[in-house]
């Protein structure tokens, strides 16, 4: 077979995935060719000029703790950085941040350029090359080969895309883009599940007409907390968001014009999420509700570009505009880009192994919307996840995986293909039964040494990294230490600080745990050596304590269910033969083919007689 | 074969909370063998016995005092066995309870033990923890999944289907409630950048206490359910040689009373437990009710009347082949004060006939014969029936209502704690643990809820989209 050039690995697709994938393979030593149509919009944002918020911001440390790239970009490019959720629990906190768009494609670019054994190709991939069940190249358009033992495909809403604006409906992978219609009809003739998902973006906005008076500013932090563990501080200059309202006479034209929406014509099939309605889905959900917030986000320093977050809309391009203008302050503004919807494939994600392996062909790895997720973040995680198995598997090493109790990645994967998708996933924190142990802050300390034994951290990351978890057990130890008794002077200053009994006496840690106790007062408390600690290390270090007693109790709750989750199932294993399972269960379990117990346990639908016995045949024959 | 390494694999750390069962079949048996294993195996059983220095030595039964936590009363004389780890048969402190064989008894002893900390056992989940520690070889082990097979034919598992419906519906409203809290918090911390409505701390303490207050009242139904808890008291009344103590022994399939044709033969009433479809019922079978001047009998008789007094049920039993007679008339006067039954006895006589009797008030009349047992079947089922409108599902089997009791017990005790740290201002995240292991409790009795049905459930009620 002849081939014009020869890889290990393949990356289909430049979006969050693909750079991921490609990034994290070429680091660890394969030689990766990275496939997109159109080179000037590598790490493009295709919808919000957003990175992180809740759950997502998380699985962006964790993205960056194992060496992966995102994180490091928004850094660099993040024009508006929030800590969401301040006032809440550790647990629950994470970095946002708004993203100068064009910035952020040109620093993306920039990164992967850097990287050894990283080819960037511009084409279009038509065909993938397998023969006797393994991948063994891709096809391009332009009649190209390029051969590899591994591809990473990373299309996002390409796949068979058809966007829709009002009655109008083309091919195209966004707005302006060709769509990858041959590889969609390829992929349904390996015989792999395809389903339709839909999704929608909201029009922009030339801000020079807007009235900006009118809408309530929302400012950046002012100690901004970055993604990455390696960025020291924020270097763009911050700007203001704006929150404003749509109101009665908008969701009335909606109303009297909804049938001009392709969503409830019944021209779009795919289902969207529920979570990211478009405008017409929220004034007819709910229409007790008079108005919805909107968020004007600028897409840059660059550019006079308005992202109207909230206005999600498939109505026809003039209607928009109509619409637009019946807002407070937006009265004189005019539409730059319409919304629109997109319609895509996705496979079933149960097609693959827990390494986003397809069962179906031998070193062929998907990651991104193709899985059926939504989101940059959930995309990227994926590709940095199918990057490294790729290097590893054109390595011949083990592959890798995450476990649900160690990381927001492995939730994700372990949902996916436990679960499928019955519409775009996105990652909650309430997913994650072990949210109080997945905080945003230890991501470090969770998977750091993963990515310095994948080489995508370096020696002086993994220096840092030991440094910082050092100087937070130092911080730990000495919370826990300090106390404070009756007879100090320090105690009853304390008492008249903060207004209340302090008991016999008080360690740091304890005081921490009051209401009302400012973390400033803590740090002053400190031994002398310890008072000029980074404020992120204390921050981690009193979270540390607040959550170790809920930790425990929780992982003592959940042990028993949650005891047997590792134990493997054999690929070979028959479950019409274990005696007792009923033909329901079997059906179940087969759909699934689970790779672990836990995996089996989570299906929906097992019954806790179906689980027992499983369990009893998997101990049994694991002891023959 | 090194089991707990090979197979648990990543997690070999043994399970630690100690769990007990009853595991000798349901129902009346000479004893009946209550079972404990796990860490805290022997603490546990020092608190039932209220012996802090008690020390057995392993594999030696010892008779010793069950005492009642709650009442401090005795409860029975047991024969307590106990099993070191790791030679007992899960590989955990093992300690049996060989307690008298009343099954009202024993579920009291469950009780006291779960009131005490232990977990009710998962069905087959002595077996299982065998199987962990690698204290039984694959033969047995088979043998044991036979009995998990067991539990899942298809009367067992109707039968589970039929309570755990009704139960779960029951439950139904409450986990709502529950999700009614959950759901909006969740959101709160999910969307913070959508426009919802506030949360007022307050409201949710209001809506926790009412959740609690369901809780725990469902759960004292089940202590209280007298049904299962103390079990059912029926008297046989009727004049003498009516053929009482005949009844009384075919109902108890053993010759227990004495029988001649001599009337008064029961002088002193005589009572016996027994089990019919699992409800505990406590028969007694009376002296025969009839003016005398024999002092002894007089006293029986007194006895007769007191047991009338007690009695859940009276069962009047007549001598259907020959006409009412006074005594008789005077007998069912006596009953109608009490819920009472008319049994017409000996339906084997030729001359026994269908009388027409003025029984409107009693809760049936029912044709027997103690000496054939026709009709008896009937009976047994007709002894039940005035009690079982409400109280249907606590009449199933014995472990599985004290694991119910014990799940509710539980999911009272996470919003409990939830509730003291929404007193102490915690984060949402922190109070959410409690409400979400209740959650998990709850979903052990009616199916467990997925963070997929909370998200649902947050969708459907909140219009979310930045």
């Amino acid at each position: 077979m002849s081939f014009d050039e020869r890889f290990d690995v393949i990356v289909i697709g430049a979006g969050h995935a693909g750079c991921e994938a490609a990034s994290a393979a070429a680091r660890m030593g394969a030689q990766t060719a990275l496939v997109t149509l159109n080179l000037d919009l590598i790490g493009q944002m295709s919808c919000n000029p957003a990175v992180g918020g809740i759950a997502k911001g998380h699985i962006v440390r964790e993205i960056d703790a194992l060496g992966g790239i995102m994180g490091r970009v928004i850094d660099r490019t993040g024009i508006q950085f929030r800590l969401l959720n301040r006032s809440r629990g550790p647990a629950v906190q994470a970095p946002r941040a708004q993203a100068d768009r064009s910035l952020y494609r040109i620093e993306m670019r920039h990164t992967l350029e850097a990287t050894p054994n990283l080819h960037l190709r511009q084409g279009l991939v038509i065909d993938f090359i397998v023969v006797d069940g393994c991948i063994r190249g891709v096809e391009l358009q332009d009649t190209r080969r390029l051969s590899a033992d591994a591809v990473v495909v990373a299309t996002g809403t390409f796949l068979n895309g058809l966007v829709h604006t009002g009655r109008r409906t083309y091919t195209a992978g966004r707005a302006g883009e060709p769509a990858s219609i041959e590889l969609a009809e390829r992929l349904k003739l390996l015989g792999f599940p395809v389903g339709r998902l839909k999704t929608g973006t909201p029009p922009r906005l030339d801000g020079r007409t807007i009235d900006w008076s009118l809408f309530e500013p929302q400012p950046a932090d002012e100690r901004p907390v970055p993604f990455s563990f390696q960025t020291e501080s924020i270097a763009q200059p911050q700007i203001m968001c704006y929150i404003g309202y749509t109101n009665e006479h908008v969701h009335d034209a909606i109303r009297a014009n909804i049938t001009e929406s392709p969503l409830y014509s019944g021209q779009i099939k795919g289902i969207g999420p529920r979570y990211c309605p478009s405008i017409e889905d929220k004034v007819v959900k709910f229409p007790e509700k008079n108005r919805h917030q909107l968020f004007l986000e600028p897409e840059g320093h660059n550019t006079t570009e308005v992202y109207l977050n909230g206005f999600s809309t498939s109505m026809p391009a003039e209607f928009q505009q109509e619409l637009v203008h019946k807002i407070e302050g937006l009265e004189e503004a005019r539409i730059i880009r319409p919304g629109y919807a997109i319609e895509y494939d996705f496979v079933d994600p149960r097609e693959l192994t827990p390494y986003l392996q397809t069962q179906r062909i031998k070193g062929l790895y998907f990651a991104g919307q193709i899985n059926g997720t939504t989101g940059y973040e959930e995309a990227a995680c994926q590709g940095l996840m199918a990057g490294i198995n790729a290097a590893l598997f054109v390595q011949k090493r083990e592959g890798f995986r995450l476990n649900r109790d160690e990381s927001y990645i492995g939730v994700l994967i372990d949902d996916l293909i436990t679960h499928g998708v019955d519409e775009p996933y996105r990652m909650f924190t309430s997913r994650a039964e072990h949210r109080l142990s997945l905080r945003h802050d230890t991501a470090d300390a969770r998977l750091t040494p993963y990515g310095y034994e994948f080489g995508l951290l370096g020696d002086q990351e993994w220096e840092a990294f030991n440094n910082r978890r050092e100087r937070v057990t130092h911080l730990r130890s000495a919370l826990e230490n300090t106390r404070f008794k009756k007879t100090e002077s320090t105690y009853h200053s304390l008492c008249q600080t903060l207004g209340m009994d302090l008991g016999d006496s008080i360690s740091l840690a304890q005081l921490s745990q009051r209401p009302n106790v400012d973390i400033a007062l803590i740090r002053e408390h400190l031994p002398l050596e310890l008072r000029s600690c980074a404020l992120a290390q204390l921050e981690t270090a009193l979270a540390d304590i607040l959550y170790t007693g809920y930790v425990e109790t929780q992982r003592n709750n959940q042990e028993r269910i949650y005891h047997h989750d590792g134990l493997r199932i054999p690929e070979s294993l028959n479950y019409q033969g274990i005696s007792g399972l009923s033909h329901e269960m079997v059906e179940r379990l087969e759909r699934v083919n689970p790779a672990t117990f836990g995996q089996a346990r989570r299906i929906p639908g097992m019954t806790p007689a179906a689980i027992s016995l499983l369990l009893v045949h998997l101990q049994l024959s694991s002891t023959v | 074969m090194n089991f707990v390494r090979s197979v648990c694999g990543i997690s070999a750390v043994p399970v630690s909370d100690t769990i007990v069962a009853l595991s000798t079949p349901p129902g009346r048996s000479g004893i009946g063998v209550i079972r404990l294993s796990g860490a805290h195996t022997l603490a546990l059983v020092r608190r039932l016995l209220r012996k802090d220095q008690f020390a057995p030595a392993a594999n030696r039964a010892i008779l010793q005092t069950i005492i009642d936590p709650e009442s401090g009363e005795a409860l029975d004389r047991a024969l307590v066995t106990y099993f070191q780890a790791p030679h007992s048969f899960t590989g955990e402190d093992v300690i049996e309870l060989s307690c008298h064989g009343s099954p009202v008894l024993l579920l009291h002893v469950v009780d006291a033990l779960l009131l005490l900390g232990a977990r009710a056992a998962d069905p087959g989940e002595f077996t299982l923890r065998a199987l962990a520690h690698g204290r039984i070889n694959l033969s047995q082990a088979e043998a044991i999944r036979d009995l998990i097979d067991a539990q899942t034919d298809s009367a067992v598992r109707q039968a589970a289907k039929q309570l755990g419906g009704e139960f779960s519906a029951r439950l139904q409203p409450i986990k709502q409630a529950l999700l009614d809290i959950i759901v909006p918090l969740e959101s709160s911390l999910e969307f913070v950048e959508d426009d919802l409505p506030d949360i007022t701390l307050a409201r949710i303490g209001e809506q926790l206490s009412n959740l609690i207050q369901r809780l725990d009242a469902l759960a004292a139904t089940f202590r209280s359910g007298r049904l299962l808890k103390e079990g059912l008291k029926v008297a046989l009344v009727g004049r003498p040689n009516v053929g009482k103590s005949s009844v009384f022994n075919r109902l108890l399939q053993s010759e227990r009373a004495i029988v001649t044709d001599i009337p008064g033969t029961t002088r002193d009433s005589l009572s016996e437990l027994l089990s019919i479809e699992g409800v505990p019922i406590l028969l007694t079978d009376t002296a025969g009710v009839r003016p005398s001047d024999d002092p002894i009998e007089s006293i029986g008789i007194e006895r007769t009347r007191r047991a009338m007094t007690d009695a859940d049920l009276i069962v009047v039993v007549l001598d259907g082949a020959q006409p009412l007679t006074l005594e008789d008339d005077y007998i069912l006067a006596e009953a109608r004060k009490n819920k009472y039954l008319i049994a017409l006895n000996k339906s084997d006589l030729q001359t026994f006939r269908l009388s027409n009797l003025d029984g409107s008030d009693a809760v049936g009349c029912l044709a027997i014969s103690a000496k054939t047992g026709a009709g008896l079947d009937d009976f047994r089922r007709a002894l039940l029936k005035p009690f079982m409108e409400n109280r249907i599902q606590e009449t199933g089997l014995l472990v599985t209502n004290a694991r119910h009791y014990d799940l509710l017990r539980r999911a009272a005790d996470s919003l409990r704690s939830s509730k003291h740290l929404l007193e102490s201002r915690v984060s949402e995240d922190l109070l959410l643990i409690g409400f979400y292991d209740a959650l998990r409790f709850l979903g052990e009795i009616t199916g467990e809820t997925t963070p997929e049905d909370v998200l649902s459930q947050i969708f459907a009620t909140f219009c979310i989209g930045k």
